[in-house]
């Protein structure tokens, strides 16, 4: 894949790169701001792009902004953003679109290369990979009148998988069940959610922004 | 009817017989009560002055000796006549000083149509510590009444004027009395003399002097009061170096509750550092150099370490994380403080609407307090309230940021000392900044933070 990297820090900045080439990946680009992560988004249109969400010349949220203006032009194109800390509000932004393709994780998790590696491609094919912080936030909301009330409790931990961007034979593996029986939940989670059968992966990004949208935000 | 300009005064000033009638009957009546009120401290004070004179004359009037000798006696009687007078001043002033520039201070603001605010602070609460001495604000005594009478010393007695703590409008009031000893007192007093030498002329059957005194007694009777309004404003009220002082006082204070809340936040920094993140990060090197020891002899063993060195630099990060949200928030310096607030709002167990209506952000400081004096807000709401719903509002208007934070719940909420509330008060001054609970028991609550602050 080619990928384009947004970090200051020079030794993850240097640390990633190190991961990505030892995993056939090729860096095309690896800028420390956010004005250049924007020009290298567009004008390299690269495969999947990782972003800090604290860039300079700000040290605000440029990573963040340059990720969405980016999406704006390139509806779709895959963004994993990394940070000290995750916030469902910057979750709920990046997902807005409703397009995909997005990954928001904590920075730590880096240092597991398998999983990190494992969640960059799954954000490169279009589906989700949102860090297991924010799901357990999402999770902590009051349930409101609306489907997402009528899921079980074992529906709901394999929606939250699910919004992790596990697939099912992942989400199998983190819940001790079979695979069959996951795809039995994913499939009543889909009904009940009235979402209808296409393509699996847009079906389970469609699923996680239903979760989403059921969780008051706030007026924008 | 057309009157000549020039003489529109005169006429509405004369315009009836009646109104100058009442005019001179209040202003009779007004000097009365001046020369009553602002003279009788004076008077006291003469009379006393008299008394102790009279008594030492009666020694040394009878006396005889050489010329040296009662020079030193008149001398040594003058000096007893002069404490007589400053020993019944003194007592006067302590007893009534007060009383009576309080009622001139509302009679008086009354006729000039001007509030005169009363100066003096308000006396100091008397408590008793755990030693079990009591407290008056300046020293310590055995008993309440002690404390009590000591306190009233300091604040009325002019022995006290020039402590330190001494009450610093007790001189502020010496010179009102002086001043209106000279000025008002014997203006207001001429209507009256004027009368009385007018009725004197009566009984002397001396008609032009009645004449004479009458119209003078008259004729001043609606302006002698008036001197009132000269000096009362200088003298009775409050010292603008007294407003100073407790402007200090504030500060002082405020300065004070700040230094403590800094070092027990650098204290608690300092703990979670010490105890959390170093230690973890003490114990990942230990698990490293236990790995580097076994890398070649037992690989197997040194895997596991090198795992549990792994788990144990996440939960380091993990402390670090949740230090740094206590102490800077990063949704609160990458976005600012409406987003911070949504960002809370979206992490609490109940529904929570947001309403704004800033358009640009806070200076950085009153932007972390306030988002700390918010969380501090909704912990409040979360915990006590057993609330479903809760709102902020944001909005700015005439260079004042308010923050109304309201839910549904229980209510009961009070800033007594010591609470949350009050903390949350106390940190809100350091800025000029204010809270104001309505919180009826049984709810609803509604806290409402007021900032003044521009927006940038």
């Amino acid at each position: 894949m080619r990928v384009v990297i947004a970090e200051d820090l020079f030794l993850l900045r240097d640390g990633l790169v190190r991961l990505l080439e030892a995993h056939g990946h090729s860096v095309i680009a690896a800028v420390e701001s956010g004005p250049a992560a924007l020009e290298a988004l567009v004008g390299l249109r690269p495969d999947v792009a990782i972003l800090d969400v604290r860039l300079p010349p700000t040290f605000t949220d440029e990573g963040l902004q340059a990720a969405l203006a980016a999406r704006r032009e390139i509806p779709g194109l895959p963004v994993l953003i990394l940070s000290q800390h995750v916030e469902q509000l910057y979750a709920r932004e990046l997902l807005a679109d409703g397009h995909g393709g997005i990954g928001y994780q904590l920075k730590d998790r880096v240092m597991d290369a398998e999983q990190f590696l494992d969640a960059l491609e799954r954000v490169a094919g279009g589906g989700t990979a949102l860090d297991a912080t924010v799901i357990a936030k999402l999770l902590g909301r009051p349930a409101r009148a609306d489907p997402i009330a009528t899921l079980t409790e074992r529906e709901m931990s394999v929606l939250a998988l699910m919004a992790e961007g596990l697939s099912n034979t992942a989400i199998a593996g983190r819940l001790f069940l079979s695979e069959g029986a996951i795809s039995k939940y994913t499939t009543t989670l889909f009904t009940k959610l009235d979402i209808s059968t296409d393509d699996d992966s847009n079906r389970r990004v469609r699923a996680v922004l239903t979760y989403l949208d059921s969780r008051p935000s706030g007026p924008q | 009817m057309a009157r000549p300009e020039s003489g529109a005064k005169m006429i509405t000033m004369w315009s009836g017989p009646s109104r100058w009638l009442r005019a001179t009957a209040i202003g009779y009546w007004r000097s009365v009560v001046l020369v009553v009120v602002a003279g009788l401290i004076p008077a006291l004070t003469v009379a006393v002055a008299v008394f102790g004179l009279s008594f030492s004359r009666s020694w040394s009037a009878h006396l005889h000796a050489p010329p040296l000798v009662r020079l030193i006696a008149a001398i040594g009687e003058w000096a007893l006549a002069a404490f007589w007078a400053a020993a019944g001043f003194s007592v006067a002033m302590a007893v009534l000083g007060r009383p009576t520039a309080q009622f001139l201070r509302c009679y008086g603001g009354h006729w000039l149509g001007a509030e005169i605010p009363s100066p003096y602070r308000p006396s100091r609460p008397i408590t008793k510590m755990s030693t079990g001495y009591w407290w008056n604000g300046h020293g310590y005594h055995e008993t309440e009444r002690q404390a009590k009478i000591e306190a009233w010393f300091m604040d009325r007695s002019l022995l006290a004027i020039r402590s330190a703590d001494g009450n610093p409008q007790l001189r502020r009031d010496v010179v009102w009395q002086a001043m209106a000893a000279a000025t008002v007192v014997p203006v207001a007093a001429l209507p009256l003399l004027a009368g009385a030498g007018a009725i004197y002329a009566a009984t002397a059957q001396s008609m032009l002097w009645v004449a004479l005194f009458a119209v003078a007694s008259v004729a001043s009777a609606p302006f002698a009061w008036r001197t009132l309004a000269l000096v009362a404003p200088r003298y009775l009220a409050p010292n603008p170096y007294a407003t100073a002082e407790e402007q200090v006082a504030r500060l002082n204070s405020i300065r004070a509750d700040l230094t403590q809340t800094q070092a027990a936040e650098l204290e608690r920094i300092e703990r979670s550092l010490h105890d959390g993140a170093q230690a973890r990060i003490v114990a990942l090197g230990m698990h490293l150099s236990a790995a580097e020891r076994l890398v070649d002899t037992d690989p197997e063993q040194a895997k596991q370490i090198l795992r549990e060195a792994r788990a144990s630099s996440k939960i380091a990060l993990d402390q670090l994380r949740t230090l740094v949200r206590g102490i800077n928030p990063p949704v609160l310096v990458e976005r600012g403080l409406v987003d911070a607030i949504r960002a809370l709002a979206l992490d609490a167990p109940i529904e929570v609407d947001v309403r704004n209506t800033l358009e640009r952000r806070p200076e950085q400081p009153v932007e972390a307090a306030l988002y700390f004096a918010v969380a501090e807000l909704f912990t409040n709401v979360i915990k006590h309230s057993h609330a479903t719903h809760a709102a902020i509002e944001l909005s700015h208007r005439r260079g004042v940021v308010s923050i109304i934070v309201s839910d549904n719940g229980t209510g009961g909420a009070t800033a007594t000392p010591g609470s949350g509330l009050d903390g949350i008060a106390r940190r809100m001054a350091a800025f000029e900044g204010q809270v104001h609970p309505d919180s009826p028991a049984g709810g609803p609550t509604r806290v409402t933070l007021t900032v003044p602050c521009e927006l940038s």
